[in-house]
């Protein structure tokens, strides 16, 4: 058994120079609206399910949702869809509101929720621009027959704790653990996993030459409220007209 | 009429209730800070179904723990061996416990717990040699539990070089195994400080 070799004056992870940024692109231009992004969210990151009263009640709890939108009058009406989710802004309004620092920004771009730290006073989710962040107004719930449907790498969060996107952190570590580099595309969050047009990619933006690297320079981009200065992670392209091809 | 016995018991209900408060209070504090006092059976590990000894297999016969927890090095749980692992060495007509030097346990006692194992795997039988019961897992009492937040992975620790009695204690001497560390928070940190390891919330909780 071998022994532990003890360093002087280790560097703290958090003041290291990070080796990753993760980011997303979000192709508008070829998502359907078919929601597969929101059901395989929910199954890999044990959401509870949502019912039909919640979302009467508006508290509906999902990381990832299909927001749509009507363009236009009657006749010449156009259906909009835009995939919202957390953003994981590297100048995210929700951090610095948190009193007990359960949200954080991590070296890696990612925005963390620390589930235990959070004691619910829910500042984060009124100060997000995106609605991305999503409270336990309930202790969670699933038949009985669920009980082996859950992920065991993702925590239950339990009544009184705020939640959302963690860009499938449980996958990142997974992937990235014991190792120095990970190659382009070699895991994907659920939702990018699920998606079958490819409208979501999911990548190292340090990495120049992955693919998210590339498509976040495509000329459609624009991130969502961009004039907040949040400075997002999501990259969105502009959905291509057909009609004005 | 009782004015005395009044005069007497005040002080001496007050002392007890005293005794008895600060008791709770020494025990309240002592477990949020290291491990509960060694009373009220928290010291002892669970009963298992079969009385299998660590002290035996790793101290007396030297098995490496990796003999029998397969998945330490590439897996997020060390792994409990399939019953069909014990009877590699405990099938009938090898080791069967009557070879047992120990302290604590005579070779007939060893002998029974060993033949548990064989039912396990065989299905029990009765005396006219009817199976009375199908071959079934043993079940066995989980000693070191996390809280539902963390997610400990033993795979990176052990190909960083960190030995299993670090954590669990030095397992050979143990005939029953008992959690030997506090697993608090304060302990994973500050070793993961100490040795350069990633402190990063996302490590543990997500």
């Amino acid at each position: 058994m071998t022994t532990l070799q003890f360093q002087e004056n280790p560097t703290p992870t958090t003041q290291r120079p990070p080796r990753h940024h993760w980011n997303m692109v979000v192709d508008i231009d070829r998502c359907t609206s078919c929601r597969a992004c929101v059901i395989a969210c929910e199954a890999e990151n044990n959401i509870p399910i949502n019912t039909e009263d919640r979302f009467t009640q508006q508290r509906v709890n999902q990381w990832i949702r299909i927001e749509r939108y009507w363009e236009g009058e009657f006749p010449n009406v156009k259906a909009r869809y835009i995939p919202m989710l957390c953003q994981h802004c590297d100048n995210a309004p929700c951090e610095p509101v948190c009193p007990v620092y359960a949200t954080y920004h991590n070296n890696e771009g990612l925005n963390v929720q620390v589930y235990n730290r959070c004691v619910g006073t829910r500042y984060c989710a009124n100060a997000c621009p995106y609605h991305a962040r999503n409270f336990n107004y309930w202790e969670p719930v699933w038949p009985e027959d669920f009980r082996n449907y859950l992920n065991p790498d993702v925590t239950i969060r339990s009544r009184g704790i705020m939640e959302k996107c963690t860009f499938c952190v449980q996958r990142i570590r997974r992937a990235t653990r014991g190792r120095q580099d990970v190659a382009d595309g070699a895991f994907a969050p659920a939702c990018v996993q699920a998606c079958p047009s490819d409208a979501l990619v999911f990548g190292d933006i340090l990495d120049e030459n992955s693919k998210v690297a590339k498509l976040s320079k495509n000329e459609r981009h624009y991130m969502v409220r961009e004039v907040l200065g949040t400075l997002p992670s999501i990259t969105y392209l502009k959905k291509v007209e057909a009609d004005a091809l | 009429m009782n004015n005395s016995l009044t005069k007497v018991m005040i002080p001496v209900v007050g002392l007890a209730v005293a005794i008895v408060a600060l008791a709770v209070a020494y025990f309240v504090i002592s477990a949020w800070w290291s491990q509960p006092p060694p009373i009220l059976g928290f010291s002892q590990g669970p009963t298992q179904p079969i009385a299998f000894m660590h002290s035996v297999h790793v101290g007396q016969d030297a098995i490496d723990c990796q003999f029998c927890h397969r998945t330490v090095a590439t897996d997020e749980a060390a792994g409990i061996p399939p019953v069909s692992q014990c009877m590699f060495c405990h099938d009938f007509g090898r080791i069967d416990g009557s070879q047992l030097s120990a302290e604590g346990i005579t070779a007939d006692e060893a002998r029974a717990e060993v033949q548990k194992l064989r039912d396990a795997y065989y299905g029990a039988t009765d005396a006219n040699g009817q199976q009375i019961a199908p071959p079934s897992p043993i079940n066995w009492q989980r000693v070191y539990r996390m809280p539902d937040h963390v997610q400990f992975v033993h795979s990176p620790h052990i190909q960083a070089g960190v030995s299993c009695s670090q954590c669990h204690g030095d397992v050979s001497k143990m005939q029953v195994v008992e959690q030997a560390t506090s697993l608090k928070m304060r302990m994973c940190v500050d070793c993961h400080r100490q040795n350069n390891a990633p402190t990063d919330c996302t490590t543990c909780h997500y």
